[in-house]
Protein backbone atom coordinates (compact mmCIF):
# COMPACT_ATOMS: atom_id res chain seq x y z
CA UNK A 1 0.00 0.00 0.00
CA UNK A 2 1.53 3.33 -1.07
CA UNK A 3 1.91 6.15 1.52
CA UNK A 4 -1.60 7.83 1.78
CA UNK A 5 -1.56 11.38 3.52
CA UNK A 6 -4.21 13.86 4.62
CA UNK A 7 -3.63 17.40 5.23
CA UNK A 8 -6.50 19.65 6.60
CA UNK A 9 -7.28 23.15 7.35
CA UNK A 10 -9.26 24.16 10.98
CA UNK A 11 -11.47 25.97 8.80
CA UNK A 12 -12.35 23.04 6.45
CA UNK A 13 -14.31 21.56 9.25
CA UNK A 14 -17.06 22.90 12.02
CA UNK A 15 -16.05 22.37 15.47
CA UNK A 16 -18.55 19.86 16.62
CA UNK A 17 -17.04 16.33 18.67
CA UNK A 18 -20.10 14.94 20.01
CA UNK A 19 -18.23 12.50 21.52
CA UNK A 20 -16.62 14.99 24.42
CA UNK A 21 -20.16 14.92 26.02
CA UNK A 22 -19.47 11.24 26.65
CA UNK A 23 -15.73 12.21 28.17
CA UNK A 24 -17.52 14.72 30.20
CA UNK A 25 -19.86 11.80 31.79
CA UNK A 26 -17.14 9.82 32.36
CA UNK A 27 -15.20 13.09 33.79
CA UNK A 28 -18.56 13.28 36.06
CA UNK A 29 -18.87 9.78 36.94
CA UNK A 30 -15.51 9.58 38.00
CA UNK A 31 -15.17 12.73 40.39
CA UNK A 32 -18.71 11.48 42.21
CA UNK A 33 -17.34 7.91 42.65
CA UNK A 34 -14.09 9.05 43.91
CA UNK A 35 -14.18 12.19 45.48
CA UNK A 36 -18.37 12.36 46.22
CA UNK A 37 -21.33 14.31 45.24
CA UNK A 38 -19.76 17.59 46.44
CA UNK A 39 -16.42 17.56 44.43
CA UNK A 40 -18.87 17.24 41.25
CA UNK A 41 -20.79 20.39 42.42
CA UNK A 42 -17.62 22.39 43.36
CA UNK A 43 -15.33 21.16 40.46
CA UNK A 44 -18.97 22.69 37.95
CA UNK A 45 -19.02 25.64 39.98
CA UNK A 46 -15.31 26.48 39.58
CA UNK A 47 -15.85 25.89 35.99
CA UNK A 48 -18.70 27.98 35.22
CA UNK A 49 -17.33 30.64 37.86
CA UNK A 50 -14.62 31.05 35.03
CA UNK A 51 -15.28 30.21 32.22
CA UNK A 52 -18.52 31.67 32.14
CA UNK A 53 -17.23 34.55 33.58
CA UNK A 54 -17.62 37.34 30.49
CA UNK A 55 -21.56 35.58 30.43
CA UNK A 56 -22.23 36.27 33.88
CA UNK A 57 -20.83 39.95 33.28
CA UNK A 58 -22.67 40.42 30.22
CA UNK A 59 -25.98 39.76 32.02
CA UNK A 60 -25.26 42.05 34.70
CA UNK A 61 -24.89 44.73 32.05
CA UNK A 62 -27.24 43.93 29.38
CA UNK A 63 -29.84 41.27 31.72
CA UNK A 64 -31.60 38.30 30.10
CA UNK A 65 -31.09 39.12 26.16
CA UNK A 66 -27.76 38.30 26.49
CA UNK A 67 -28.38 35.03 28.53
CA UNK A 68 -31.08 34.06 25.60
CA UNK A 69 -28.56 34.97 22.62
CA UNK A 70 -25.90 32.36 24.20
CA UNK A 71 -28.82 29.44 25.13
CA UNK A 72 -30.10 30.17 21.37
CA UNK A 73 -26.33 29.46 19.95
CA UNK A 74 -25.14 26.63 21.76
CA UNK A 75 -28.80 24.76 21.16
CA UNK A 76 -28.37 25.88 17.68
CA UNK A 77 -24.25 24.49 17.46
CA UNK A 78 -26.07 21.04 19.12
CA UNK A 79 -28.40 20.42 16.85
CA UNK A 80 -30.80 20.48 20.50
CA UNK A 81 -34.48 21.06 20.42
CA UNK A 82 -35.51 23.81 22.56
CA UNK A 83 -38.25 26.69 23.56
CA UNK A 84 -37.48 29.66 24.88
CA UNK A 85 -39.73 32.77 26.19
CA UNK A 86 -39.57 35.41 28.50
CA UNK A 87 -39.45 38.71 28.73
CA UNK A 88 -37.23 41.46 31.10
CA UNK A 89 -37.89 39.94 34.05
CA UNK A 90 -37.67 36.07 33.61
CA UNK A 91 -36.65 33.25 30.66
CA UNK A 92 -37.88 29.91 30.34
CA UNK A 93 -35.87 27.08 28.66
CA UNK A 94 -37.92 24.19 28.04
CA UNK A 95 -35.51 21.47 26.65
CA UNK A 96 -37.81 18.87 24.35
CA UNK A 97 -34.33 16.76 24.21
CA UNK A 98 -31.11 17.37 25.79
CA UNK A 99 -28.23 16.72 23.28
CA UNK A 100 -25.26 15.88 25.72
CA UNK A 101 -27.89 13.47 27.07
CA UNK A 102 -28.95 12.25 23.31
CA UNK A 103 -25.32 11.38 22.36
CA UNK A 104 -24.25 9.65 25.05
CA UNK A 105 -27.16 6.96 25.20
CA UNK A 106 -26.58 6.36 21.21
CA UNK A 107 -22.83 6.30 22.11
CA UNK A 108 -24.25 2.77 24.54
CA UNK A 109 -23.61 4.83 27.73
CA UNK A 110 -25.16 5.81 30.51
CA UNK A 111 -25.73 9.52 31.86
CA UNK A 112 -24.31 9.14 35.44
CA UNK A 113 -25.89 10.13 38.02
CA UNK A 114 -24.90 13.49 38.44
CA UNK A 115 -25.34 14.67 34.83
CA UNK A 116 -28.19 17.39 35.77
CA UNK A 117 -25.56 18.89 37.44
CA UNK A 118 -23.93 20.33 34.42
CA UNK A 119 -27.40 22.32 34.11
CA UNK A 120 -28.23 23.01 37.45
CA UNK A 121 -24.79 23.64 39.15
CA UNK A 122 -23.56 25.23 36.27
CA UNK A 123 -27.03 27.99 35.04
CA UNK A 124 -26.66 28.83 39.11
CA UNK A 125 -23.41 29.83 38.64
CA UNK A 126 -23.45 31.54 35.67
CA UNK A 127 -26.36 33.63 37.81
CA UNK A 128 -24.50 34.37 40.72
CA UNK A 129 -23.61 37.96 40.86
CA UNK A 130 -26.41 39.10 38.86
CA UNK A 131 -29.59 40.58 39.23
CA UNK A 132 -31.43 36.98 38.23
CA UNK A 133 -31.91 33.52 39.48
CA UNK A 134 -31.93 29.88 38.36
CA UNK A 135 -34.43 26.84 39.05
CA UNK A 136 -34.40 23.74 37.52
CA UNK A 137 -38.29 23.46 37.34
CA UNK A 138 -37.96 20.05 36.05
CA UNK A 139 -35.25 17.40 34.41
CA UNK A 140 -35.74 13.92 33.25
CA UNK A 141 -32.75 12.13 33.17
CA UNK A 142 -33.17 9.80 30.41
CA UNK A 143 -33.73 12.46 28.23
CA UNK A 144 -32.49 15.71 30.20
CA UNK A 145 -35.68 17.18 28.95
CA UNK A 146 -37.22 19.59 31.59
CA UNK A 147 -38.06 23.44 32.31
CA UNK A 148 -34.98 25.57 33.26
CA UNK A 149 -36.41 29.24 34.99
CA UNK A 150 -33.92 32.18 34.87
CA UNK A 151 -36.04 34.65 37.12
CA UNK A 152 -35.30 38.49 38.52
CA UNK A 153 -34.74 38.53 42.20
CA UNK A 154 -36.75 39.64 44.19
CA UNK A 155 -36.04 42.92 45.44
CA UNK B 1 -25.91 21.80 29.43
CA UNK B 2 -22.37 22.07 28.64
CA UNK B 3 -21.80 22.20 25.41
CA UNK B 4 -18.98 20.12 23.69
CA UNK B 5 -17.97 22.65 22.05
CA UNK B 6 -17.18 24.00 25.58
CA UNK B 7 -15.50 20.83 26.91
CA UNK B 8 -11.86 21.58 26.31
CA UNK B 9 -12.23 24.42 29.01
CA UNK B 10 -13.95 22.06 31.65
CA UNK B 11 -12.09 19.40 30.98
CA UNK B 12 -8.23 21.51 31.85
CA UNK B 13 -10.24 22.84 34.54
CA UNK B 14 -11.16 19.68 36.07
CA UNK B 15 -7.20 18.95 35.77
CA UNK B 16 -6.82 21.74 38.15
CA UNK B 17 -9.67 20.71 40.57
CA UNK B 18 -7.38 17.13 41.04
CA UNK B 19 -4.47 18.57 41.30
CA UNK B 20 -5.39 20.58 44.21
CA UNK B 21 -7.16 17.49 45.86
CA UNK B 22 -4.35 15.06 45.27
CA UNK B 23 -1.41 16.50 43.39
CA UNK B 24 -0.02 15.39 40.08
CA UNK B 25 -1.37 11.92 41.00
CA UNK B 26 -4.62 12.38 41.18
CA UNK B 27 -4.63 13.82 37.30
CA UNK B 28 -2.24 11.07 35.93
CA UNK B 29 -4.91 8.77 38.00
CA UNK B 30 -7.97 9.93 36.17
CA UNK B 31 -6.08 9.79 33.05
CA UNK B 32 -5.56 6.20 33.40
CA UNK B 33 -8.87 5.93 33.71
CA UNK B 34 -10.10 8.06 31.04
CA UNK B 35 -7.94 5.98 28.51
CA UNK B 36 -8.99 2.25 29.94
CA UNK B 37 -12.60 3.63 29.88
CA UNK B 38 -12.94 5.84 27.03
CA UNK B 39 -10.91 4.65 24.24
CA UNK B 40 -12.19 1.90 23.37
CA UNK B 41 -13.18 2.69 19.75
CA UNK B 42 -9.03 3.27 19.05
CA UNK B 43 -8.39 0.24 20.85
CA UNK B 44 -10.82 -1.86 18.91
CA UNK B 45 -9.68 -0.20 15.67
CA UNK B 46 -5.89 -0.49 16.25
CA UNK B 47 -6.33 -4.25 17.20
CA UNK B 48 -8.72 -4.96 14.08
CA UNK B 49 -6.32 -2.99 11.43
CA UNK B 50 -3.57 -2.35 12.98
CA UNK B 51 -1.70 1.21 12.42
CA UNK B 52 -4.83 1.91 9.36
CA UNK B 53 -6.74 0.98 12.46
CA UNK B 54 -4.90 4.59 14.24
CA UNK B 55 -5.24 6.11 10.83
CA UNK B 56 -9.38 5.43 11.03
CA UNK B 57 -9.47 6.52 14.53
CA UNK B 58 -7.56 9.91 13.95
CA UNK B 59 -9.66 10.85 10.81
CA UNK B 60 -12.69 11.06 12.15
CA UNK B 61 -12.14 12.81 15.67
CA UNK B 62 -9.56 15.57 13.79
CA UNK B 63 -11.86 16.26 11.41
CA UNK B 64 -14.74 16.58 13.73
CA UNK B 65 -12.69 18.78 16.03
CA UNK B 66 -11.77 20.87 13.01
CA UNK B 67 -7.88 20.49 13.43
CA UNK B 68 -5.50 22.10 11.57
CA UNK B 69 -2.81 18.62 10.70
CA UNK B 70 -1.20 16.50 8.33
CA UNK B 71 -1.65 12.28 8.81
CA UNK B 72 0.79 10.07 6.95
CA UNK B 73 0.46 6.38 7.09
CA UNK B 74 3.19 4.20 5.31
CA UNK B 75 2.22 0.79 5.99
CA UNK B 76 5.27 -0.51 4.33
CA UNK B 77 7.61 1.33 6.59
CA UNK B 78 5.01 0.49 9.48
CA UNK B 79 4.54 4.52 10.64
CA UNK B 80 1.85 6.41 11.35
CA UNK B 81 1.83 10.64 11.62
CA UNK B 82 0.08 12.78 12.83
CA UNK B 83 2.02 16.59 12.37
CA UNK B 84 -1.07 19.26 14.17
CA UNK B 85 -0.19 22.52 12.93
CA UNK B 86 -2.63 23.95 15.29
CA UNK B 87 -4.40 21.88 17.88
CA UNK B 88 -7.76 23.41 18.77
CA UNK B 89 -8.06 22.22 21.73
CA UNK B 90 -4.76 23.77 23.17
CA UNK B 91 -5.47 26.64 20.78
CA UNK B 92 -8.56 27.70 22.56
CA UNK B 93 -7.06 27.66 25.44
CA UNK B 94 -4.65 29.68 24.88
CA UNK B 95 -7.40 32.02 23.69
CA UNK B 96 -9.26 32.80 25.91
CA UNK B 97 -8.55 35.28 28.50
CA UNK B 98 -11.25 34.29 31.43
CA UNK B 99 -8.97 30.82 32.55
CA UNK B 100 -5.68 29.85 32.78
CA UNK B 101 -5.45 26.64 30.88
CA UNK B 102 -4.30 23.84 33.24
CA UNK B 103 -0.17 23.87 33.01
CA UNK B 104 0.51 20.24 30.71
CA UNK B 105 -2.50 20.16 29.61
CA UNK B 106 -1.05 18.31 26.33
CA UNK B 107 0.99 15.63 28.61
CA UNK B 108 -3.06 13.68 28.55
CA UNK B 109 -2.38 13.11 24.98
CA UNK B 110 0.82 11.43 26.18
CA UNK B 111 -0.67 8.84 28.55
CA UNK B 112 -4.05 8.33 27.18
CA UNK B 113 -3.35 7.24 24.03
CA UNK B 114 0.17 5.50 25.05
CA UNK B 115 -1.81 3.26 27.48
CA UNK B 116 -4.03 2.17 24.82
CA UNK B 117 -1.45 1.36 22.08
CA UNK B 118 1.89 0.27 23.76
CA UNK B 119 -0.10 -2.98 25.29
CA UNK B 120 -1.09 -3.74 21.29
CA UNK B 121 2.38 -3.67 20.41
CA UNK B 122 3.34 -0.33 19.01
CA UNK B 123 5.35 2.30 19.67
CA UNK B 124 3.99 5.39 20.83
CA UNK B 125 6.13 9.51 20.43
CA UNK B 126 5.28 12.22 21.03
CA UNK B 127 6.96 16.11 20.75
CA UNK B 128 5.43 18.44 22.75
CA UNK B 129 8.11 20.97 22.35
CA UNK B 130 5.56 22.96 20.62
CA UNK B 131 2.54 22.87 22.55
CA UNK B 132 2.95 26.31 23.61
CA UNK B 133 2.16 26.97 20.11
CA UNK B 134 -0.68 24.42 20.22
CA UNK B 135 1.42 22.58 17.88
CA UNK B 136 2.89 18.99 18.53
CA UNK B 137 3.52 15.64 16.60
CA UNK B 138 2.56 11.72 16.96
CA UNK B 139 4.06 8.88 15.72
CA UNK B 140 3.30 5.57 16.22
CA UNK B 141 5.29 2.54 14.87
CA UNK B 142 4.35 -0.71 14.50
CA UNK B 143 6.65 -3.14 16.97
CA UNK B 144 8.52 -1.86 19.46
Amino acid sequence: MPRETITRRAADNVYLHRDFHCALNEALDYLDANYGAAAVREYLRRFAASYHAPLTAAICRRGLPALREYLEEIYRIEGGRMKLAGDADQLRLEVLECPAVVHIRRQGRQPCARFVETVRTVYATICTGTPFVFTLLDYDPATGAGVRLFKRRLP
Amino acid sequence: MISCTEFIPAYSELFKYLEEQGGRPAVVKFWEHLSDRYLDNLRELAREHGLRGCWLYWQQTLNEEAADFTMTLDEELGEFRIDMHHCPSKGRLLQYGQIHPYPDYCRHCDLLYRRVLEPLGFSYEIDLSRADRAACAIIVRRGR
